[in-house]
């Protein structure tokens, strides 16, 4: 967890994608530089997801722009994307699959030939304790199996960017500190990792770097290694809503 | 990228062969189908009225051209339907399971995805054709054809070149599958598909449409030009690239 202020390998400018009904992103910058833990806090519905499909090309702007190693991401070729690992909303975890050839499978989507898929899946199941799982079909596990087969797959092929949304959602407290330590490990080779969390404590044990996020604005920065992060956290979103209740 | 398609096919052959879906449409389909066959035909030997109405003058065709007429019959209908949910399935599962999200942000594009899903369900569909003739070859010589109309056997060659080309004209239902984001989409673009061959068979304007063609000639090959059988291949080739088209440019923004 370097704090590090490199190139970065992902950067939104001025994004905004707004829903009906006031929803959505309202303008926001992010970038997310080699060696560090980016983490976005906020409220449900404050825009978190939509910014990272934003981010990871699910959703077009209807202004701004993402680059991904400096390049559009309309225009990034297949190289820079192999470099990328994510897991938005739902794991990639065919339920007709077992264990092993859903990571097989995320491994080759990820641009890996047969036999390095296959050697990097068996490397997941032993990283993510997945080995009693193996052979079992993704439909007979329980979610936060599943969710580790889905962090397993966007982590396994050694991505330098890294963008989890909501990553501890149903996992158990092994689970948890199983992806705080992978994710440590991968900084410290240099990746850059994007990660949304509503868990403030987790966050504040891994994060270089904390945006909060309300109504789809940043509206601060909470430092990680603060003493109450909880109230820091709430008296920035709350002074937000006051200030826009009030225009 | 041919490397990358290769890739996607490789993955999506993966995911078929691990389905069940794909193994029961078989199962049903060719169940089905001999079942039936097997059915009309006993039924019409024991002067079923109305088992002889529904066959009408194929009734009285004996050997092997009365089991292909009947077997073109069934496949026309339900062939269609297994090979249109099968394509909704294909397609629209990424959206029921949530899957599609995965399918972002990768080195492999979504288009190659889509191609890799067509290639595959074509290669089923191959599949499906040659166990289909198989089972229908089965039931003639269970019938004692290979005797009493050997010369008859080659009214088997209808049946995999029906079973294939109403897997072509089933492809609306992955961009029905795809646009509306799940497997009901593309089941009912298939229903529709079945009524508007129907209805288009019974008044009688159908050489020329392509969803029709291959029912007509499988039924009365002297009937329709190999013209207009090769233009059946426009339906593929059209809601295929509008399919990869759709995927190329998927949002997810509902």
């Amino acid at each position: 967890m370097n704090q590090a202020h490199s190139v970065p390998l992902l950067e939104g400018h001025a994004l905004v994608r707004r829903f009906p009904g006031g929803a959505g992103v309202n303008g926001i910058d992010l970038a997310i530089a080699p060696g560090e833990v980016h983490a976005i806090v906020g409220l449900n519905g404050a825009g978190k997801t939509t910014l990272m499909r934003l981010l990871l090309g699910m959703l077009g702007p209807q202004s701004g722009s993402v680059l991904l190693d400096g390049v559009d991401i309309a225009d990034a070729p297949p190289q820079v994307w192999a470099g990328a690992g994510h897991l938005v909303e739902h794991p990639l975890a065919y339920p007709e699959l077992d264990v092993r050839a859903n990571l097989q499978v995320a491994a080759r989507l990820h641009g890996l030939r047969r036999a390095a898929a296959a050697d990097v899946a068996e490397r997941a199941i032993a990283e993510f304790d997945l080995a009693r799982y193996a052979g079992v079909r993704a439909s007979r596990l329980s979610l936060g199996n599943r969710q580790r087969v889905g962090l397993a797959g966007a982590l396994q092929h050694g991505p330098r960017l890294i963008v989890l949304d909501e990553p501890t959602n149903a996992l158990d407290p092994a689970g948890v500190i199983l992806l705080r330590e992978a994710l440590i490990r991968r900084v410290g080779a240099g990746a850059g990792v994007l990660v949304s969390s509503h868990h403030l404590d987790e966050v504040a044990r891994i994060a270089d770097r904390v945006t909060v996020v309300n109504a789809g604005r940043v509206i601060g920065m909470l430092d990680p290694g603060g003493i109450d992060l909880e109230r820091a956290f709430f008296s920035l979103v709350h002074a937000d809503d006051v200030e826009r209740s009030a225009a | 990228m041919s490397t990358l398609l290769g890739t996607a096919i490789a993955v999506e052959a993966r995911k078929a062969r691990g389905a069940r879906v794909m193994l029961w449409i078989t199962v049903a389909l060719l169940g089905g189908l001999g079942a039936l066959t097997v059915g009309m035909r006993l039924g019409a030997a024991s002067g079923d009225a109305q088992v002889l109405a529904k066959l009408g003058p194929l009734a009285d065709v004996e050997g092997w051209a009365g089991l292909v007429g009947v077997v073109v019959q069934i496949t026309a209908a339900g062939g269609l339907l297994a090979f249109g949910v099968a394509l909704s399935w294909i397609f629209g599962r990424e959206f029921a399971d949530g899957t599609v999200t995965g399918l972002f942000a990768l080195p492999v594009r979504r288009s190659a995805i889509a191609i890799a899903k067509l290639v595959v369900f074509l290669g089923w569909a191959v599949g499906v054709a040659v166990l289909a003739t198989s089972v229908i070859a089965a039931v003639g010589l269970l019938l004692g054809y290979a005797d009493t109309d050997a010369a008859g056997a080659a009214e088997l060659v209808r049946v995999p070149v029906l079973v294939l080309l109403t897997a072509l004209i089933a492809t609306p239902a992955a961009l029905a599958a795809s646009l509306g984001r799940g497997l009901l989409p593309g089941i009912a673009a298939t229903v529709g598909t079945i009524v508007l061959a129907q209805v288009m068979a019974v008044i009688g304007v159908g050489e020329w449409v392509p969803f029709v063609t291959p029912a007509l000639w499988a039924i009365a090959p002297s009937t329709v030009s190999p013209a207009a059988l090769v233009a059946v291949l426009s339906v593929p080739l059209v809601f295929g690239a509008l399919t990869t088209l759709v995927w190329a440019r998927l949002q997810l923004d509902r």
